[in-house]
């Protein structure tokens, strides 16, 4: 049989076409069809490939092909499952590679399949490995996944695959969709991929009992929290449905997916909120969508929080904070208030090693600098808190750090009623920073507190580099002096080194940017 | 050759992968906030000496805050960028700077792509490499940074992806030496 297809010529199968098939198709059972009949089609399509006129109008190869198929796994019931999927994925790639236009084709076939394997579950048995490449063979030939979620059967297939394979196979489509830098602007479409995806996305009935690889599980639920970013509409009003639909699935997936998932929703909502932000002239609705995002997001972090993700609520609730502030009207200046009293709650609840600590209270001081518009009666108990939170913390030098950056607050720290400008308390920085050196003076180890001084000394030149006149030349050469004290009684060492160095390159500064200032060099 | 990135996004831009080969760069020096392992891999895979600082998602690793890499006769200074405040103030940086004893600091965080010269010292942020958005802005253009390093010259190139073209400045940096300082 074989060699009747490959030494015969083309014109010469085309024309025998019906007859070949009837003759080799006899129910004898013995004789190996699959091969013979993926042969033959492999054969006609290169043909047809050479040229489209090789095949006549009246030739269709595709519904021949289709209907003696059918009939012979009808027959032979005894048909193995790879035998059934290698003669349907022949079909496919016969339908993909001649008759491109036709997608109805390749869904033609995945209708088939899924009645036969429907119909009688036992015929299914054992299929996931031929099963999982032929559903392949679609995805890399339209190198989309826009086409196969307009393939109706496609996705009910799936059902037929084991636990593993079904899970690699949304691996494959993922990869696919961030290979091909596809995206699915619809959110219709992403509720069908998302649903198509379930196997990855929540716990399945028959997943097995023992607990993934976490390596393995994090790398699968961070190729989720990647997808989400090419689910974007440029229609804003579109990719808030879209995010809501996101929403809808990637909760469903409990506490162990969304610390990987959500963050990227997080992320895309607060985007949509600058994108409103910037689109307001032309939307006068802008403020209510800006409100609902906000609330989405809150819903996000709330979920991030019952699931105790500390840390990740706490970065996540200061991103957000950010972007309220930016929106600059009043209601989203509530909002950003209870964001950042969110982060506040965190930090001193539920932080609880040191050095996390000093690293939270750094993030919200400097988050909370930018902002521009809270009003006063926000941004003061704001600032009393950072600054009783700093000085509250348990180490020295973590005090003494904290307290200085608070100084940052009352200089370029921002309030609606000074309209952008920023506060310029002098008098209340030089209290932090005179606070910050008394902490310093109090540390035990003699060689952190030249270190702390040294830092401080830097900050004082900021604030008059900056244009604070509070700062006064005189402080600055006093701690310069302290500092040249102090480092004469210390013992050398690595740290020590580093201290001597920073130290110097900061008298450098001070002598080419403020001549003005004596110093006395030792 | 030095490369230095940013890290939230699905992926890097094609284009920038293309440029990104294995073997013509011998340290890649990164900002922070990669988020994924794959982009560490990634990275190693184009040098083997990478070297990354804790950004403010980097919560579960074990890079350190603050980094010095002695390239040739450059000392060059890697901190995330989240720790100083006010962000992305060149006088703040600066403050960084004078404390690691660099000759280049390096800082992200802000996104935003600047190479200049202050004071007779050189200070790079790398922007993003994969255009993501920043605690302060929209989505940026993303960018990353080449460093070529000969004795006391430092030709840095800025590449940068402008709706979808491409493009690529070139700075010159000379260290002074010791007896000039």
């Amino acid at each position: 049989m074989d060699c009747i297809i490959q030494v015969f010529p083309d014109e010469f199968h085309l024309k025998t076409l019906d007859t070949f098939l009837e003759t080799c198709c006899q129910p004898q059972g013995t004789v190996n069809v699959r091969n013979i009949i993926i042969s033959k089609i492999n054969r006609l399509s290169k043909y047809a490939q050479e040229n489209s006129k090789n095949i006549p109008e009246d030739i269709k190869l595709f519904e021949i092909f289709s209907a003696k198929i059918t009939q012979i796994i009808q027959t032979r019931s005894s048909m193995p499952p790879e035998d059934i999927l290698a003669l349907q994925s022949a079909l496919i790639k016969l339908a993909l590679n001649v008759y491109p236009d036709e997608i109805s084709y390749v869904d033609n076939v995945l209708l088939n399949t899924l009645e036969i394997f429907t119909n009688e579950r036992s015929r299914s048995v054992g299929c996931s490995g031929e099963l999982s490449r032929m559903l392949r063979v679609p995805i890399d030939h339209y190198g989309d996944i826009i086409t196969i979620l307009a393939l109706p059967n496609f996705a009910p297939l799936i059902e037929f695959l084991d636990f593993r394979t079904r899970k690699e196979l949304c691996v494959y489509v993922i990869e696919n969709i961030i290979k091909t830098n596809t995206f699915i602007d619809s959110h219709e479409q992403v509720d069908m991929l998302l649903k198509m995806l379930a196997s990855l996305i929540s716990d399945q009935s028959d997943q097995p009992t023992e607990p993934e690889d976490p390596e393995d599980f994090e790398i699968e639920q961070s190729l989720v929290g990647r997808l989400v970013h090419q689910l974007i509409s440029p229609v804003p009003d579109q990719h808030f449905l879209i995010l809501n639909m996101c929403k809808k699935h990637l909760l469903s997936g409990g506490d162990k997916r969304i610390q990987y998932t959500l963050p990227s929703l997080v992320f895309r909502a607060i985007e949509l909120c600058r994108t409103y932000h910037e689109l307001r002239a032309d939307d006068e609705k802008w403020e209510k969508k800006v409100s609902k995002i906000l609330q989405y997001i809150n819903s996000l972090l709330s979920a991030l929080c019952k699931a105790e993700y500390w840390e990740l609520s706490h970065r996540l609730l200061l991103q957000a904070t950010l972007v309220c502030d930016a929106m600059g009207i009043t209601s989203a200046e509530s909002v950003a208030y209870e964001f950042i009293s969110q982060a506040f709650a965190i930090y001193e609840e539920e932080v609880s090693d040191s050095k996390s600590q000093l690293i939270a209270i750094s993030l919200i001081i400097a988050t909370f600098e930018r902002t521009l518009n809270f009003g006063e009666e926000n941004h003061e108990p704001l600032r009393s808190q950072c600054a009783r939170a700093s000085s509250k913390l348990l180490k020295k030098p973590d005090q003494c750090r904290g307290v200085s950056l608070c100084s940052h607050l009352f200089w370029s720290g921002k309030t609606r009623e000074n309209d952008g400008e920023e506060l310029r308390a002098g008098k209340r920085v030089l209290e932090c920073m005179k606070k910050a050196v008394k902490i310093s003076s109090q540390c035990m180890d003699p060689s952190v507190q030249v270190q702390l001084y040294v830092e401080l000394l830097n900050k004082y030149i900021f604030f008059l580099d900056n244009g604070c006149v509070d700062v006064t030349p005189s402080m600055i050469t006093q701690l310069v002096k302290k500092i040249q004290e102090d480092s004469a009684g210390l013992e050398s060492s690595e740290a020590t080194h580093q201290v001597t160095s920073h130290f110097k390159n900061t008298l450098n500064y001070l002598s080419s940017a403020h001549q003005n200032i004596n110093l006395e060099v030792q | 050759r030095v490369a230095i990135t940013a890290g939230r996004k699905a992926g890097l831009p094609q284009k920038f992968k293309k440029l990104l080969v294995p073997g013509k760069i011998q340290h890649i020096l990164c900002t922070g906030n990669l988020c994924l392992r794959e982009t560490y891999d990634y990275l190693k895979n184009i040098a083997s000496d990478v070297h990354v600082v804790r950004g403010d998602f980097d919560m579960n690793t074990n890079y350190p805050d603050q980094k010095v890499v002695t390239v040739g006769q450059f000392k060059i200074g890697l901190m995330h960028g989240h720790q100083v405040v006010p962000w992305g103030n060149h006088d703040a940086i600066a403050m960084i700077r004078r404390q690691l004893d660099v000759d280049v600091m390096i800082s992200g965080n802000t996104h935003k792509l600047e190479a200049y010269e202050k004071d007779n010292k050189f200070y790079i942020n790398p922007g993003s490499v994969t255009g993501a958005y920043s605690p302060l802005e929209r989505e940026s253009n993303p960018s990353f940074i080449l460093m070529d390093i000969q004795a006391t010259t430092l030709v840095t190139y800025v590449y940068s992806l402008v709706n979808e073209e491409m493009e690529v400045k070139k700075i010159e940096f000379k260290k002074q030496s010791a007896l000039e300082e």
